[in-house]
Formats: structure tokens, C-alpha cells, sequence
């Protein structure tokens, strides 16, 4: 805020209470508010359904701590150390608590501290979602703009093509695929990356492949969507005719415009497929050796870990609503006359 | 002995001597090895060895690739799965060789007395940790003591005295360990136990750690990057992802180890390790068992298939129906044909079992006299009699290996031929553990395990899955116990062997669990790189040999 601002707000009480109005009334931040208040029972009921199903799996976590051989009243005692002995409802309850106060619990595999798990896992998976997010979004934006320009020529007939088999191929079988061309054969890429190293070029070579299998499919469906929303904008709605008859260069009118305001489909897209992404995360990363949390994802569900799994499904929750919201905010930068909590003039 | 094999024809003769000395499966009652050789059947004769170069070995997740709580042989609960980095960084009292031949390498020998109660055992002089400190009787008291006091899967199964009987995991009773000189330790057993060394093998008393940074870096720190008196050093360490290590500059046995370095990788498993080394950034990968793949991995590597000492068998819990009943367990001996099995999908690389002995074990023994074959016509019979073909056998085996996935799988359909149903379980550890514990042991009716060590009185051994007190055993039969503690009793093998066969003959004859196939996985690696498990079988002691690292080389000239 501007220092003349602050001095005016300083002065004048009436610009003060004014300005907390504007603020608590822009449907912007009315949205995120509501957003979060949305993702309150959807993080509860996340967690208390994977709480559920994490103690109905067979298996002591004391005695996968302690070992075969730990006497009775060691377990108990280790119980007693985790809270095991309380009733279901008292455990989630103390979990949610933690949760609250940012302490995610201690790891039953590592006896570290959840916290430092994700941390240490988590930009890994980050690094990677993002990859793959910005490549197949701008791989897909790009390909539906040159199928778009001349539905049915070459380049469309050739995307097609290409979205076809990134929608039929599994992310697991593209995986091996490109392992055996880009790090056997012609060994661009590694084949397992066990870290990212500090160099940038080592990690966007580390990330390339596992990228390219997570977003590859994505893009298939991206391109093909988009493409199809920029050829009905291009084709039926008035606002095109206009432009066109402003004389707007063809690029032009098919960028600036049709493009643009074919966006919204595919941004709902992006939101709601980040979900599958994730659960893409937790695939792909084992096969390329990958230390995300993807892969610690499934090691804990493997050892019943429940303390680890949920401080992982919270992150995935969280980045799902976050997409989701950051999808919602987009609508509004895309079209002025969205306003949110009004009616759309 | 890796140096002393290095020397002309008088120290070879020397070499020589040391190396057949004592041993695992010999029947002699104390060894001792020169102060100055261990040292194994190594790569050196082929006078390819090379000093220098550094490899990457892929171990797959799962098993070898694992070790969440880190590397404190004492509370990590992988135990002997990752045998390869224990061996690498803290070396062993005790190797095992080629051809099962027993390599003193921290220790200089032993001796057992009083009935074999009593074994007593001599350290190689001037050893230090990698930390300055001496190896020493002492410190491997402190070491045992720990580790008998571990409550960890791991934990040390000697037959002692307790300071409180009641509780397995107290501290052994005054005079269970002995510290006798700087360089002499000795254990005092309850019962006899003639195999004392050779169950030493991968398991953690094998594995000295150095009490005095143990105690300057806390248990968590060490755990992260511990230190021992083995060939290599601990560089850094990211939990079941990547180790790295370079050479002990103040290794006992110089000038080992050959190489400068090795950085152990986990990988998801074979496909994904033959393709990493395909590309070549792996040099070595432990523990392939994909038939598929060992295949065509054999065309392009050295592929060596170790020599099994655990065969699959088929768990049957005798405590609960339908295998309480003797006709219902001889149903499933007659209605098994496992060579079509081994042939079409284990492309017969693996020999036939009928007992809990393997090629590369003690004792062995392929075909065990009155075991029942198949015989559909008989299988028939038993299961209309037995009322197998009422029921649906709860059939499980661990989640993490295909060879027993695909084993089940196998069995299920030859089964289903008789009318034979089964529910097929697969678990993880944790879960497989909790299936074989819940209900008192009653819950669980068949399991696909492999039975069997290297000396079956050891590891996973056939107590394990056939003894009353173990609770991952279907079987409580007292005769069957005698008859193993008889045979773990005396040191000498021409008295041990026939026990073990008899014990074979008397399974079979109950029916208790029928036997398949002697399992053992293979390692793959590039050519140039070799040593004693890579180029050369070793036994597996429980599942997987322990590779000697201090005597693999990196000779691309070779390859």
C-alpha cells in the first residue's frame, strides 16, 4: 500500500471501515473464502476415510516397529507411546488435532516426523507435477491452435493421430517406452534418477521422461478438447464474424480471441484431472527410482504406515482444492463479467 | 585370504591351507586362520583383478531395497535383506565362501566345548573401525549384548540364559558372554548348538558395529551412517532411495578393496534395474528372479544363478481344518505336479525339492525316501474323502515376489482340476506377519514360503516354518523338534546330516508341507565388473548370498 494511502487511512476512519468493505465484499476473496470453507468436510472426510480404511489393513504397527520378537507389554507400551490403545474415534480425533497445529505425526516406518518426510519428498513431486503440467498445457494449447486453424488439414489429421495413442497408451507402458528409446538407446535421459542432484539441467534431465509419461496423455486429451472448442468458436459465434470484418489478421483472431475464450473447458479440465495426475505421481515415480512422495506413498501403504499415508493424502487433498480454486479465480481473469456472489449481467 | 592369494606358489600353499581350515560344512570342531589372510575363492587367480573404478549396484524395493529405519544391524527390521550394505561397511566375523567354504575375516577362528555349550571365538589382531577405534572382545560383547537385547526380527535366537527368564528380550545372564583376552570372546548356550558359526551368517552378530561412534552420534545418527571394520566407508545415505560409499583407507586386508567406490541404488524392481543397466547406469543388480528377463539379460551380462539353500514349500497349518486332517494334507502332495510348473514358467531353472535342503546348502538331499508324488488317480480319492472339494483353501503367500505369485497362481489351477478351490491372499510383510499371528496362529490354513538355510539350523531355516515354537510354523509336533535340536546339537556333519534326513522323511511322511523347488535368485553384471557372488555362486544363506565387496573389481578391459 501506497504511503499516501496509509496516511489518508490513518486519518480518516470513513476510508478505513471503506476499504475493509471493498475488501470483504470482492467476489474474489469471497470465493476464496468460501472455497476453504468448502474444503474443510472434504479434507475430513479424506482423512477419516483413509483413516478408516488404513486401520481396517491387518497388521500391529507396534510390532512393525518393535520387530517378531518385542514381548507383550513392549507393544503395549509402544501402543501406548502412539496413542494405539485409545478408541478409533479418540485416535483420529488426536491425529486431527496434530494436523491443526501442523504436526503430522511420527512416521511408523522411519520414526521421523512426517513434517520432515514431506519435506524431504515432497519438492520432488512438485517439481514433477509441474513439469508435467506446464509441458502437456503448452504442448496442448499449441497443437490445438494449429489443428484448430484448418479443422481437417494436415497438422489436425497429425494431432489426432499423435491424441489418439497418448489416449490409448497407460502411463506405465509410455514409461517403459520411452525408457527403452530415450535412456537404452539413444540415452538422452537417465533411466532411474535416485535424486535431482543440485544442478538445474540434471533435474529437468531426471524429470523429462517421468514428465513425459504422467503428461503425455494429458496433453492428448487437452489438444483434442481445446481444439475442438476453438473450431466451434471459430465456426459459429458473432464476436469471431466481428473481428474478421475489423479485418484482425486470421492468427490474430484465433490467439487473442477464439483461443482465449475457449480456455474455460479446458481450465475445468485441468482442475479436475489433478487428481488423476497425482494419482499418476504414484506410479510413475517407482518406475524411475524417483524419491517422491508418490513412491513413499505406496512403500507406506505397503507397510501400513497410517500416520505417513494420511500426512500424504492431506497434501494431495489440499493440492487438489487449491487447483480447484485456482481454476475457480482463472474464470474470473478470463472474463470480466463473471462476477462471482451476482448475478452475471 | 584376498591378499595372501595374491602372493607366489609358497604363499598360495599357505592360502590354501588357511582357506580350508574350519568351515561351515566341514565336520571339524575349531578353525584358525593365519592372523595375517581371510579371504576368499576370489577373482584374483584369474588375474583380471584391477584396483580402482567405482560401480553402482541396483537392489530392488521391496526386499534388498529397503532400510526405512537406516543401518543399525540392531533395530533395523529388514534384517539380513540388506546384508549387502552390513557387509560392505562393518565386513564380517565370519564369510561364507564358494562352495560353502568358511572365511575368517574379523575373526581369526573358534572353537566349541563343553558339549558344545560353550564356543569360543578369536579376533583378527589390529583391526580398527573406520573411526580409529580397535576391534576388540570387548566391543563385541557390548555388540552382542545389544543385540540380543533387541526386540527386532533380527534379534539373535541363541539359546542363553536370561537375566529375566520371563523376558525374551532382557539382558543375557552373567556369564552368557565372556570377554576371556583383548582378542577373545566366548558364548555359554543352555542347550548344545554344533552349528553356532554357521548360523552366524547373515544375521546381526555377523556385524560388528564400532561402540565409540555409536556412542558419540546418538542410535538415530548412526543408523543414518554407521560405521564399522569393513572394506568400505559410508558417504552419505537417503533412507531405502541411495547409499554411497568409498574405500577404507585403513581396511585391514590391503590393498583391498579394488574398488574406490560403490553407490547402491533401489530400484522398483527387474524390469526397471535390466533397463537402467541397459543404459548403463547400473554396473551390477542383486537378486533378479523374472525368468523372462534372466533370459535376455544373460545374452547382453554375466548372469549367475546362485546355488538355493531355501526351497518353496507349501506351509499347511496342521492346527486347524481342513489340514488337521492328515488325508486332506496328503491330497495336496498327490494332486501337485510341479515339473510342468518349473518348466513352462521357471523355464526349469531351478532343481526340484522334496525337503528343506538345497544345492548349496549342508546336508542336501534332492529326493527324500516315501515322499508322495503326484498321483491324480490317488488325489482323487483323497480329496472326495477328505472333503477338500467342500471347502475354499485360504491360500497366501508375500505380495513381494513373483516367483511365489506366480507359484500360487500355478497351484491354484492344477488344483482346481480335482475340484480343489482356493482363495488366494497376497501380503506384505507386515500383513503376512499379522495373518500367520492372528487368532493364536489359527487363522491362516496354507502358505507359499521358502523353507531352508544354508545350515537348516540357521535363518529361515526349517524350524522356522516347521518347528512348534516358531510362530510362523504350521507344525507342533515334539518328535519333529527333537529331531531338529538333535541335529543342531553336534558340530560334526556326518552326525548332523543323517538327523536332517530323517527329519525329511518324517515330514513328508506326515504330509506336514509339500516341497517345490530350490529357489535362488540371480545377479546380474556388466561385463568387466566380477567377484565371488557376481562371476562365481556362492550359497544363499537364507534367500540371497552375501556378495564379498572388498574383492569385487572393475575391469572394463575384461569385459
Amino acid at each position: 500500500m501506497a504511503l499516501a494511502q496509509q496516511v489518508q487511512l490513518q486519518r480518516d476512519p470513513g476510508a478505513r471501515a471503506d476499504l475493509v468493505r471493498r475488501v470483504t465484499g470482492s467476489p474474489a476473496l469471497r470465493l476464496v473464502g468460501r472455497r476453504l470453507l468448502t474444503a474443510i468436510p472434504v479434507l475430513l472426510g479424506v482423512t477419516l476415510l483413509t483413516f478408516v480404511v488404513m486401520n481396517l489393513i491387518p497388521g500391529n504397527p507396534a510390532r512393525l516397529i518393535l520387530g517378531i520378537n518385542a514381548t507383550p507389554g513392549q507393544i503395549a507400551q509402544v501402543d501406548h507411546q502412539l496413542g494405539l490403545d485409545h478408541p478409533f474415534w479418540d485416535r483420529y480425533w488426536i491425529w486431527l488435532d496434530g494436523l491443526l497445529h501442523g504436526d503430522l505425526g511420527i512416521a511408523y516406518s522411519n520414526r521421523q516426523s512426517v513434517n520432515s518426510d514431506l519435506a524431504q519428498f515432497l519438492p520432488t513431486t512438485c517439481w514433477l507435477l509441474l513439469y508435467a503440467l506446464v509441458v502437456s498445457l503448452g504442448l496442448g494449447i499449441g497443437v490445438a491452435m494449429l489443428a484448430a486453424r484448418k479443422p481437417n488439414g494436415l497438422a489436425d489429421r497429425l494431432s489426432l493421430a499423435v491424441s489418439m495413442l497418448g489416449l490409448s497408451v497407460a502411463p506405465y507402458v509410455l514409461a517403459l517406452v520411452l525408457i527403452w528409446v530415450f535412456a537404452v538407446k539413444i540415452q538422452w535421459f537417465p533411466a532411474i534418477s535416485n535424486s535431482l542432484g543440485s544442478n538445474p539441467l540434471t533435474a529437468i534431465r531426471a524429470l523429462t521422461l517421468p514428465a513425459a509419461s504422467i503428461g503425455f496423455p494429458l496433453f492428448a486429451i487437452y489438444s483434442r478438447l481445446l481444439r475442438a472448442d476453438i473450431v466451434e468458436q471459430m465456426q459459429r459465434e458473432d464476436y469471431i464474424v466481428t473481428a474478421k470484418a475489423k479485418g484482425l489478421k486470421p492468427w490474430r483472431v484465433l490467439v487473442v480471441h477464439a483461443t482465449r475464450n475457449s480456455m474455460f473447458t479446458l481450465i475445468t479440465l485441468v482442475a479436475l484431472n489433478l487428481g488423476t495426475l497425482i494419482g499418476a505421481v504414484a506410479i510413475i515415480e517407482p518406475i524411475f527410482s524417483l524419491p517422491g512422495i508418490g513412491a513413499e506413498l505406496i512403500s507406506a501403504i505397503n507397510i501400513n504406515d497410517l500416520p505417513l499415508v494420511e500426512g500424504i493424502v492431506v497434501v494431495f487433498a489440499l493440492v487438489t482444492v487449491a487447483g480447484n480454486l485456482i481454476a475457480d479465480l482463472m474464470y474470473a481473469v478470463l472474463d470480466p463479467r463473471i462476477r462471482y456472489g451476482r448475478s452475471a449481467s | 585370504m584376498r591378499t595372501a592369494c595374491l602372493a607366489g606358489a609358497v604363499a598360495i600353499v599357505l592360502t590354501a591351507a588357511a582357506c580350508s581350515s574350519g568351515g561351515g560344512s566341514s565336520s571339524s570342531t575349531s578353525t584358525s586362520a593365519g592372523a595375517t589372510s581371510s579371504s576368499s575363492a576370489s577373482p584374483v587367480s584369474t588375474g583380471a583383478a584391477k584396483a580402482g573404478g567405482s560401480i553402482t549396484v541396483l537392489e530392488g524395493k521391496g526386499f534388498s531395497g529397503d532400510w526405512p529405519l537406516g543401518l543399525d544391524p540392531a533395530t533395523n527390521t529388514t534384517g539380513s535383506a540388506d546384508q549387502d550394505y552390513y557387509n560392505a561397511v562393518f565386513g564380517q566375523l565370519f564369510e561364507l565362501g564358494t562352495n560353502g567354504k568358511q572365511i575368517p575375516d574379523l575373526a581369526t577362528g573358534y572353537k566349541y566345548s563343553n558339549g558344545n555349550k560353550t564356543v569360543t571365538i578369536d579376533l583378527r589382531p589390529n583391526v580398527k573401525f573406520s573411526d580409529g577405534s580397535a576391534l576388540t572382545a570387548s566391543v563385541v560383547a557390548w555388540n552382542w549384548t545389544r543385540d540380543l537385547e533387541s526386540s527386532c526380527t533380527c534379534a539373535p535366537s541363541w539359546t542363553i540364559a536370561r537375566a529375566n527368564a520371563k523376558v525374551t528380550t532382557s539382558a543375557p545372564a552373567a556369564g552368557v558372554i565372556k570377554v576371556l583376552g583383548p582378542l577373545t570372546i566366548e558364548v555359554n548356550l543352555t542347550a548344545p548348538n554344533g552349528a553356532f558359526i554357521n548360523t552366524m551368517y547373515d544375521t546381526i552378530p555377523n556385524w560388528i558395529i564400532s561402540e565409540q561412534s555409536f556412542k558419540s552420534m546418538g542410535e538415530t545418527a548412526f543408523a543414518k551412517l554407521p560405521v564399522g571394520a569393513g572394506p568400505f566407508i559410508m558417504t552419505s545415505d537417503s533412507f531405502s532411495n541411495e547409499i554411497t560409499m568409498k574405500k577404507n583407507p585403513t581396511y585391514w586386508d590391503q590393498p583391498l578393496p579394488y574398488l574406490d567406490g560403490i553407490t547402491f541404488k533401489s530400484v522398483s524392481g527387474d524390469e526397471a534395474a535390466y533397463e537402467a543397466m541397459l543404459a548403463g547406469e547400473g554396473q551390477v543388480y542383486i537378486d533378479m528372479s523374472t525368468p523372462q528377463l534372466l533370459t535376455e539379460a544373460a545374452q547382453k551380462f554375466n548372469v549367475i544363478t546362485q546355488l538355493g539353500t531355501s526351497p518353496y514349500d507349501l506351509q499347511l497349518n496342521t492346527a486347524v481344518p481342513p489340514f488337521n486332517n492328515p488325508r486332506a494334507r496328503e491330497a495336496i502332495y498327490a494332486m501337485t505336479d510341479f515339473g510342468p510348473i518349473l518348466q513352462h514358467i521357471f523355464k526349469n531353472a531351478y532343481p526340484t525339492a522334496e525337503g528343506f535342503t538345497g544345492p548349496g546348502g549342508i546336508c542336501y538331499q534332492q529326493n527324500v525316501p516315501g515322499y508322495q508324488g503326484y498321483n491324480p488317480t490317488l488325489a482323487k480319492q483323497l480329496v472326495a474323502a477328505s472333503g477338500l472339494d467342500k471347502s475354499v483353501i485360504q491360500f497366501g503367500t508375500i505380495s513381494s515376489s513373483p516367483v511365489a505369485a506366480e507359484t500360487v497362481q500355478a497351484l491354484s489351477q492344477e488344483w482346481a482340476v480335482f475340484g480343489v478351490k482356493t482363495s488366494q491372499h497376497s501380503y506384505n510383510l507386515n500383513a503376512l506377519i499379522a495373518a500367520f499371528l492372528a487368532s493364536g496362529g489359527k487363522s491362516w490354513q496354507a502358505m507359499i514360503q521358502t523353507a531352508g538355510a544354508y545350515d537348516p539350523a540357521g535363518g529361515v531355516g526349517v524350524g522356522f516354518r516347521f518347528g512348534s515354537l516358531s510362530p510362523f510354523s504350521g507344525v507342533h509336533d515334539p518328535k519333529l523338534d527333537s529331531m531338529l535340536a538333535a541335529a543342531a546339537a553336534s558340530s560334526s556333519l556326518s552326525a548332523r546330516c543323517p538327523i536332517y534326513n530323517q527329519a525329511a522323511e518324517y515330514i513328508a511322511k506326515n504330509y506336514y508341507g509339500p516341497f517345490y523347488f530350490s529357489f535362488a535368485p540371480a545377479n546380474v553384471a556388466v561385463k568387466g565388473v566380477a567377484g565371488p557372488g557376481l562371476t562365481s555362486a556362492l550359497p544363499a544363506v537364507a534367500v540371497a548370498p552375501a556378495v564379498l565387496w572388498e574383492d569385487v573389481y572393475n575391469n572394463p578391459a575384461t569385459s
